[in-house]
């Protein structure tokens, strides 16, 4: 094992993966100073990005130089870290925009979420790491769930959805690569759907009141506001497993009453969390899954931004219109041009070779976390490694799908590329981590 | 450990491939988006950034054949408040007090548009369409008023009022989805004005420019960040007709002076068929269509469409003399000499046919010189129906002349096989009203006009037409050329011809035409009364004339409607177009000696008794259906 290995080339550093990173960066920035260029506090926002900028540096070669297996073993005090820092912004956070996920210091802020997502992907895989072969068993799973309800209860009050939206995922690919049993992967993907169904069915009946004529829909929108109607819901459900596991046993179908149980627990739980979720949602957030769901009903509302970045990105056409020189967004149809939709401006003014260019690099940055993974010196590194693969990869599919319209808007940057501070410097410290790994490849001894 | 390590990758590898997929899926997209879709997007951009201050083009000029532009532009002006500008509400209150003044509205309105204007961040427009008298106080306002904005447009103007107005028609605004059977190529503003009819609508696409405009780049909220593009306008090309100006105004001030104004003429040329006047009375006032916005406005738009020229069909009464006459020549064993008592009446056998007068004996010259009925119910005797109707479709009457206007009518042709072709019967009584021109004969003016040119260049049928020229108005070339075209011959003997012009002359110099004489002229008419059994009869005047030496070379048409006679009504009108168009100094008419026919009318009045006892007779025998076209001069 180690022989194979030895015959390596043996780089302490991932060139490609860097260049790669050091493309986007020099792109993301070049692409910010032209889309903020007509806007009047574009001084502050280039400033800020050009501090935030080696900022990022230090966070990478830092967490390259650093033996990352050091986060395997200190996984508590890091799990103590991020409980600090999600609680803290609580207490002493200020709210922006309705959420209070924001450090306000003298010279500048941060959004602590952004660094404890990746943290959040340490620690999980530490405790996976731990497992060993237990990491089929069920009990893996829940303990790693309670491990993590705090931290996305943390984040769901504050509330920032986005957050949640990458972070979910990212575990979730982490989870399927650290070899848990697919079954319970898909009642993790269940409850998901279940909570994201409810959310959107009552978001889709609060912005259409005239559906509530009917009974049933009545019923079933008041489910989320009435703790008696919630608890009769529950009963139902319970009822509905035992009636299920009454029926497969008359059927002679014998199936062990857990996963009927089991099943319950998801509906319960996923139900739950929509409820949550609903009561945290925010207007413009209705109105995103509103655009979402029928983007023609409203051209001037929320797809409106949508349909304006498209053409922005489709008025580049190949070579686009050049720096500094996109009417879409120097003029203002673009919105948030500068941080979640930043792609339609690459796409407007260095035209189709920019956005594929863009979509190149993450597709090689993909590759080569995929490829350190596999050349990991323990499973630790690989877990590590997987969990920031599955983290990029979801950025990339929202950022990109929300442009394309495959997404509904969800406020996702586009790492690298995008102004935000803490974003940038979270995501080159992930890389730095992954570099780490790819550093120390090869087993001392 | 390895066998565990590899099944790990497995998964891993299958989320690679998962990415890659999805990074494929996204390019296909962003390709679809950026490259196939490009221009759309591009479009969709560009309609975002701009606003446009439109400057309407000018449309292309209609001159007639002198050179005399009948239709033209004049300058109009928009006034304009950009957004861009201050946004103080006291200066907009000061603005609109100083402005509303010269735009014809109030304060108060002025102040709402800029009010709105400023609202929606867009430039918006206070006045369109202003005349150039308040130009100078506003150009020196717009020194004290930053925001506001004139800019210059162009405006339709008819200089001659009236004239041609039927043949050139007017403009108006697009109705409804109108828009949508436009060019789109022209770029049609829904705002625009289009020729409503006549020559407007006829030659919209090559009369219209193309429009002009100020290019404003805007923000998102439409507020104004500069002037992208001040793009000139590009005037539509010019329309040169055949009309003879002087011609056509002496047609149209005749008709309009005519005992009832309503009549129409039309003067061609014999020699190529070209339209030197087509006038139909009442007329109006195309520019009361498109009026400055800051003058009065015409209380009433009502105007008569009906264009009487090509659209009016009348009973041509004795001007078919001529045809009749062509026909007995034509049949041969004709002579002018021999005469024909006219005792005011003809006895048909069955029933009697009066004659407008009595004129004793007359031969050819004198009859057709008195329009004598009596003479033409002997030749038509004489002749047959079907000779008359073979040679009305020599003249190819019951057709339309082939001029390009739309609703042209065709008339009708009237002869024993038209009539069997209706499976009917055709008697004596037949023969003799289509001798003089009555029954179900139908002229219009323009094919009297035809017909006339027929006489006058001796059997050329052309079709009428007026466009010249239309000219690139910016480089001279000629796009479209108007041709000559004759659509028959007459083929008939050169000494039917002359007996023609002979009897035509004599009828001009001393017959029911003579106060049309002209001295230094040849002319040669026919004049016509088609009774009219609702209101007083129709005058007809059908003539062509030449400088003595020369071929003939102007034939003209005129018809009034109810002026009673042709001789007095529509003579004079057709005396002053061939005086004006061989410009001959107005002369009072030449008085006229008593002539035959005086003579004849003052017989008759003495003779009242006898018609009496005739007009009695008549009562009792005809059948009453033929009653009203019985009598013409």
């Amino acid at each position: 094992m180690t022989q194979y290995k030895s015959r390596l080339y043996k780089s302490r550093i991932d060139w490609l993966l860097l260049g790669a990173m050091a493309g986007l960066v020099l792109l993301g920035a070049l692409c910010i100073m032209s889309a903020v260029n007509a806007v009047s506090f574009s001084n502050a926002i280039v400033r800020t990005h050009l501090i935030a900028l080696p900022l990022g540096f230090v966070a990478f070669f830092a967490a390259w130089s650093f033996n990352y297996q050091i986060f395997d073993e200190q996984w508590k005090p890091l799990y103590g870290v991020i409980m600090a820092l999600l609680i803290g912004v609580l207490l002493f956070g200020t709210y922006q925009r309705g959420s209070k996920s924001w450090f306000v210091f003298p010279f500048f802020s941060m959004q602590p979420a952004e660094i404890c997502r990746v943290l959040t992907i340490l620690v999980a895989a530490a405790f996976l790491d731990r497992q060993g072969r237990r990491i089929r068993d069920m009990r893996t799973l829940v303990l790693l769930g309670a491990l993590l309800v705090p931290i996305f209860g943390l984040i769901m009050l504050q509330p920032d959805f986005s957050s949640i939206v990458i972070t979910f995922p990212a575990l979730l690919a982490l989870l399927y690569c650290a070899g848990i049993n697919v079954f319970y992967l898909g009642l993790v993907f269940s409850f998901a759907a279940v909570a994201g169904f409810f959310t959107v069915a009552w978001t889709y009946l609060y912005l259409h009141p005239s559906l509530l004529d009917y009974a049933v829909l009545n019923v079933f929108y008041n489910l989320a506001s009435n703790p008696l109607y919630m608890g009769g819901f529950a009963l139902l459900v319970a009822l509905g497993g035992y009636a299920a596991w009454w029926f497969f046993k008359q059927l002679r179908i014998f199936l062990p009453s857990f996963y009927f149980v089991l099943a319950s627990l998801v509906v319960l739980a996923g139900f739950f969390a929509g409820v949550f979720a609903d009561h945290q949602m925010k207007p413009y957030q209705r109105k995103r899954v509103e655009a979402f769901l029928a983007p023609q009903s409203d051209p001037q509302g929320a797809s409106y931004n949508v349909l304006q970045a498209q053409i922005a990105m489709g008025s580049g056409g190949i070579l686009g219109k050049g720096l500094f020189s996109g009417t879409q967004s120097r003029l203002g149809f673009v919105p948030e041009k500068h941080t979640d939709f930043i792609l339609a401006v690459v796409g407007e003014e260095l035209g189709l070779w920019g956005t594929l260019l863009v979509l190149g690099l993450y597709l090689l940055i993909l590759w080569r976390i995929a490829i350190i993974a596999y050349l990991a010196s323990d499973r630790y590194g690989y877990l590590v490694c997987s969990g920031i693969f599955g983290m990029f990869l979801t950025y990339m599919l929202i950022n990109f799908g929300m442009l394309i319209g495959l997404f509904p808007v969800a406020g996702i940057p586009l790492p690298f590329i995008s102004y935000g501070g803490s974003n940038l410097v979270s995501s080159m410290l992930a890389l730095g981590v992954v570099q780490s790994v790819y550093a120390r490849r090869i087993t001392s001894g | 450990m390895a066998a565990v390590k590899a099944s790990f990758n497995s998964r891993l590898r299958f989320l690679l491939v998962l990415a890659m997929v999805a990074g494929a899926v996204v390019a296909l997209r962003l390709t679809d988006i950026q490259l196939l879709r490009h221009n759309r997007y591009l479009q969709l951009a560009e309609r975002n950034r701009t606003q446009v201050l439109y400057q309407t083009a000018p449309r292309g000029r209609i001159f007639t054949a002198d050179g005399k532009a009948v239709a033209a532009n004049a300058p109009a002006f928009d006034l304009y408040y950009l957004s861009a500008g201050p946004k103080d509400e006291a200066y907009f209150e000061r603005l609109a007090a100083d402005f509303a003044p010269h735009l014809g509205q109030s304060a108060q309105e002025v102040l709402d548009k800029v009010r709105q204007g400023v609202k929606s961040g867009k430039a918006v427009a206070l006045a369109e369409n202003l005349s150039p008298k308040s130009i100078l106080p506003l150009k020196e306002m717009q020194l004290y008023y930053p925001g506001v904005y004139l800019i210059e447009e162009n405006k339709r103007v008819y200089p001659y009022g009236s004239f041609a107005s039927h043949l050139i028609g007017y403009l108006g605004s697009m109705e409804g989805d109108e828009w949508k059977n436009r060019d789109l190529s022209l770029d049609y503003r829904l705002d625009a004005k289009i020729g409503k009819n006549g020559l407007e609508k006829k030659f919209e696409k090559e009369l219209k420019g193309r429009d002009g405009g100020v290019f404003l780049e805007v923000d998102y909220r439409g507020r104004v960040k500069r002037v992208i593009e001040d793009r000139k306008w590009q005037s539509g090309n010019d329309v040169y007709l055949t009309l003879n100006y002087a011609v056509q105004h002496a047609a149209e001030e005749g008709l309009k002076n005519s005992i009832t104004g309503r009549g129409a003429a039309v003067a061609l040329d014999p020699r190529n068929g070209a339209v030197l006047a087509l006038a139909t009375a009442p007329a109006f006032e195309p520019g009361m269509f498109v009026p400055y916005s800051d003058e009065p406005q015409p209380k009433s738009k009502r105007i008569s469409e009906y264009n009487l020229a090509v659209q009016g069909v009348y009973p041509p009464a004795s001007t078919f003399k001529v045809i009749t006459a062509i026909a007995a020549i034509e049949k041969g064993g004709f002579d002018p000499e021999k005469t024909v008592y006219c005792p005011g009446f003809y006895d048909a056998g069955s029933r009697v046919f009066k004659c407008w007068g009595v004129h004793g004996d007359d031969n050819f010259f004198d009859g057709m010189a008195d329009s004598c009925d009596v003479y033409f119910y002997t030749l038509a005797a004489q002749t047959g129906s079907a000779a008359i109707e073979k040679t009305q479709r020599m003249f190819q009457i019951g057709q339309p002349t082939g001029i390009d206007l739309p609703g042209e009518k065709a008339g009708n042709i009237y002869g024993p096989t038209k009539r069997a072709r209706n499976r009917s019967y055709w008697f004596i009584g037949d023969t003799l009203n289509l001798s003089i021109g009555q029954g179900e004969l139908l002229f219009t003016p323009i094919k009297m006009a035809q017909f006339a040119a027929a006489l006058a260049s001796k059997g050329k049928i052309w079709r009428p037409y007026y466009l010249d020229r239309i000219v690139n108005s910016h480089n001279g070339r000629v796009l479209q050329q108007g041709e000559s075209e004759v659509l028959a011959t007459v083929d008939i003997k050169p000494s039917t011809w002359d007996l023609i012009y002979k009897a035509l002359k004599h009828t001009v110099d001393d017959g029911t035409a003579r106060r049309v004489k002209i001295n230094g002229l040849d002319v040669y008419g026919k004049t016509g009364t088609a009774q009219n059994p609702h209101g007083d009869d129709h005058g007809w005047f059908m003539a062509f004339a030449g400088r003595p030496g020369e071929e003939p070379s102007l034939a003209v048409a005129v018809f009034v409607e109810f002026g009673k006679g042709g001789a007095g009504a529509a003579g004079p009108i057709a005396r002053e177009m061939i005086k004006a168009y061989f410009g001959i100094e107005d002369k009072p008419a030449v008085k006229p000696a008593p002539s035959k026919t005086d003579r004849a009318i003052q017989h008759m009045e003495a003779e009242n008794v006898f018609s009496s006892i005739r007009l009695l007779q008549q009562a009792l025998e005809q059948n009453g259906q033929r009653e009203n076209n019985r009598d013409a001069i």
